[in-house]
């Protein structure tokens, strides 16, 4: 079945962008621009709305034939193609975003035909769904837990591995006494804002290496 | 496979000499004509790759240029041009991709390597004081000749002594020197271990194009390398590293946490490293150090992890199996065959006996020097995904107790089970056990390349 494995949904959506040889810089050139700027940790949109895993935006200009004999082919249209692995399913997810980041969401898409914005959720959803295509292969390293269950269980993590490093070699009663307590104190715990517990980075491309 | 052409091939990237002393001579040019004479005289001295049938010699001299200095010597842009960006850009600015922040800033950078001023490393390996002394006065005597080069410093490094002897200590007291790979056609002494894991248990050596530019690579494809290729072909690219040791503080440390740990502090030492300090790897044999497997090579680097998933053994995060994972990531152990290095170097400073009086302050630590053809694909990687993070190995953010830039935060778990010898510990609040002083990128060209510098040869067209 496309699009779901298990709990996580694998969404992808392609939106014409709006071709105006009126418009400087043309729409591609915004949004480009406003992707190379927006932030991608705990004030990333898609950290701030519920539910994403990950998420990839990506400006495709066209489709360019690597080869020999050169074979022009060209698109209809640029598109903007959104990526994510998210929590529940799309109109769950696409209401979440709209409630959430609707500026943000709108400083994108408004580079997109048809764009209703994002005030009017019913367009807005109606929208994406015109735009989404079947993804039957997505990232699967996801363990099957939704986005709140895996901050969670990083937040655990990290509680239970620093209560071990401050309480080793703690005579019995006593660790006993203060494990207790610990672990009321843990369930009562707010739950760590997404992106919030990664290492800190001073580049901003991750893994990339160049 | 044909024979690699060893008269071609600088010696220092085919053997380790284990010659005991070295010193590292930094070079700067005033000018691109004199350089390329003093290139010129030195062709004669360096050390090539051919079989010392005739005996060990006495002393070696290798040398390796910044991108910096490969400009000074007038090489033609287009040549220049050609080179992987992170030579072009030299380690200093490659800092936010190493994780060399904070403690391991440039800034706290010994003078020499603040000033971009290094165009040339000349590796001097000497098998006694007076061979060594005699040695470097030949090459300051060439040096001076022509006004060939200016020498901007140096760097003395040698063998920790114990009882007399020359020894493959370090300062922490672990044994080193026993991770690096085997390549195709490198006529080399190999044991099992050393090269890639293959489908059937064995293991093969690696691509020659892992290590020398020119050759195919694990990938099947030619390394990225400058232009002409004749000036890369037989050249590998080196990073040097002056890493200090701050031993005081590892001493107290360990002290420190093995009064938490029921393993005693040998034990705590051995599972941050992964081998007893005698080198015997954890993995065969994990209660005790066994002399007879550090010192049998068909046994020392013959392990693997897959049989010890939870990291009781040898702990997941310990320093060896972060940096040579083996099979420890799945795939037979293909997603490691191309994040393999080649590592030289000697300890430099004092060596000071455990129970005598150690201060962080005094000069003392590892110059590493690592080969590879693709410091970004090789050694960047192995640097910034093992050694300062931890996602692949399935540990989050924690970075590499011994190596890692911890700057006080941070922490080492290392996995136990449930018998009273062998418990789990939590190490946390990291000291920088180790801190960066400096280094650069150089590429060490081969004869003939060093041939076409000299002469000015070099033609990208």
């Amino acid at each position: 079945m496309p699009n779901k494995n298990g709990k996580v949904y694998g969404l992808t959506i392609l939106s014409p962008i709006i071709d105006d040889d009126q418009a400087t810089p043309s729409h591609d050139l915004q949004i480009r621009e406003y992707l190379a700027t927006m932030p991608t940790g705990e004030q990333s949109p898609f950290a701030l709305a519920p539910g994403t895993h990950l998420a990839r935006l990506v400006v495709m200009d066209d489709v360019i034939y690597v080869g020999m004999p050169a074979c022009e082919e060209h698109l209809k249209s640029k598109y903007l193609v959104f990526e994510t692995n998210c929590d529940s399913d799309l109109e769950g997810y696409m209401s979440g975003l709209a409630a959430s980041v609707p500026e943000q969401l709108n400083a994108i898409w408004s580079h997109c035909v048809g764009y209703p914005g994002a005030a009017d959720q019913k367009a807005f959803i109606g929208y994406m769904k015109a735009c989404q295509i079947e993804t039957t292969f997505f990232f699967a390293a996801i363990n099957d837990k939704s986005v709140p269950e895996t901050l969670r269980a990083l937040q655990t993590q990290r509680a239970v591995t620093d209560f071990v490093a401050n309480h080793q070699g703690m005579e019995p009663a006593q660790l006993q006494r203060e494990f207790a307590q610990f672990v009321t104190e843990l369930k009562s715990e707010p739950l760590l804002k997404a992106a919030s517990m990664g290492p800190h980075r001073d580049i901003k491309t991750g893994g990339r290496n160049e | 496979m044909s024979k690699l052409n060893e008269t071609d091939i600088q010696g220092f990237v085919l053997r380790g000499y284990n010659l005991p002393l070295a010193r590292y001579i930094f070079l700067h040019f005033e000018d691109p004509t004199r350089a390329r004479g003093l290139v010129s005289r030195l062709l004669h001295e360096v050390t090539t790759g051919q079989r010392w049938d005739g005996g060990k010699p006495e002393s070696t001299v290798n040398i390796a240029f910044t991108h910096r200095g490969l400009s000074a010597m007038d090489l033609p842009d287009a040549t220049l041009l050609s080179f992987p960006v992170e030579f072009q850009q030299g380690m200093k600015k490659r800092a936010g991709i190493l994780g060399d922040t904070g403690l391991n800033s440039p800034e706290r950078w010994d003078d020499l390597w603040r000033e971009d001023r290094v165009h040339a490393w000349l590796g001097v390996n000497a098998v006694s004081p007076e061979t060594l002394e005699s040695r470097c006065a030949k090459m300051l005597g060439l040096l001076q000749q022509g006004d060939g080069a200016t020498v901007l410093s140096s760097q003395d490094a040698a063998s920790v002594v114990i009882d007399g002897k020359p020894t493959t200590r370090e300062h922490f007291g672990f044994t080193d020197g026993f991770g690096n790979p085997d390549y195709l056609g490198v006529d080399r002494s190999s044991q099992p271990g050393q090269g890639k894991l293959m489908p059937n248990g064995t293991w093969a050596p690696l691509a020659t194009g892992e290590l020398l530019l020119g050759y195919a690579d694990e990938a099947g494809e030619l390394p990225v390398a400058p232009v002409p290729h004749l000036l890369a072909s037989n050249g590998t690219f080196m990073v040097y590293r002056k890493l200090h040791q701050n031993l005081a503080t590892f001493r107290a440390y360990l002290h420190d946490h093995a009064g938490l740990y029921g393993g005693g502090p040998e034990k705590l030492a051995a599972k941050f490293l992964g081998r007893w300090r005698d080198g015997t790897p954890l993995e065969l044999s994990p209660d005790q150090p066994d002399p007879s497997i550090a010192q049998d090579p068909n046994r020392s680097t013959n392990f693997t992890y897959g049989a010890d998933p939870a990291g009781t053994r040898c702990p997941i995060g310990a320093h060896i199996r972060r940096v040579h994972p083996r099979d420890a990531f799945g795939f037979n152990g293909r997603l490691i065959n191309r994040r393999r290095i080649t590592r030289r170097g000697l300890p430099y400073g004092r060596f000071v006996a455990e129970g005598q009086p150690a201060s962080d302050a005094e000069d003392r630590g590892v110059i590493f020097m690592a080969l590879n053809a693709s410091i970004s694909r090789q050694f960047e990687f192995v640097q910034q995904q093992w050694i300062e993070y931890g996602n692949d190995a399935h540990l989050g953010n924690d970075k590499d107790i011994l190596m890692g830039n911890h700057g006080g935060r941070g922490r080492f778990v290392l996995q136990g089970d449930a018998s009273p010898a062998n418990p789990p510990l939590i190490c946390s609040s990291l000291p920088n056990f180790v801190e960066l002083r400096g280094g650069d990128y150089f590429f060490l060209p081969s004869i003939t390349a060093l041939g076409m510098i000299s002469m000015g040869l070099v033609d990208p067209r």
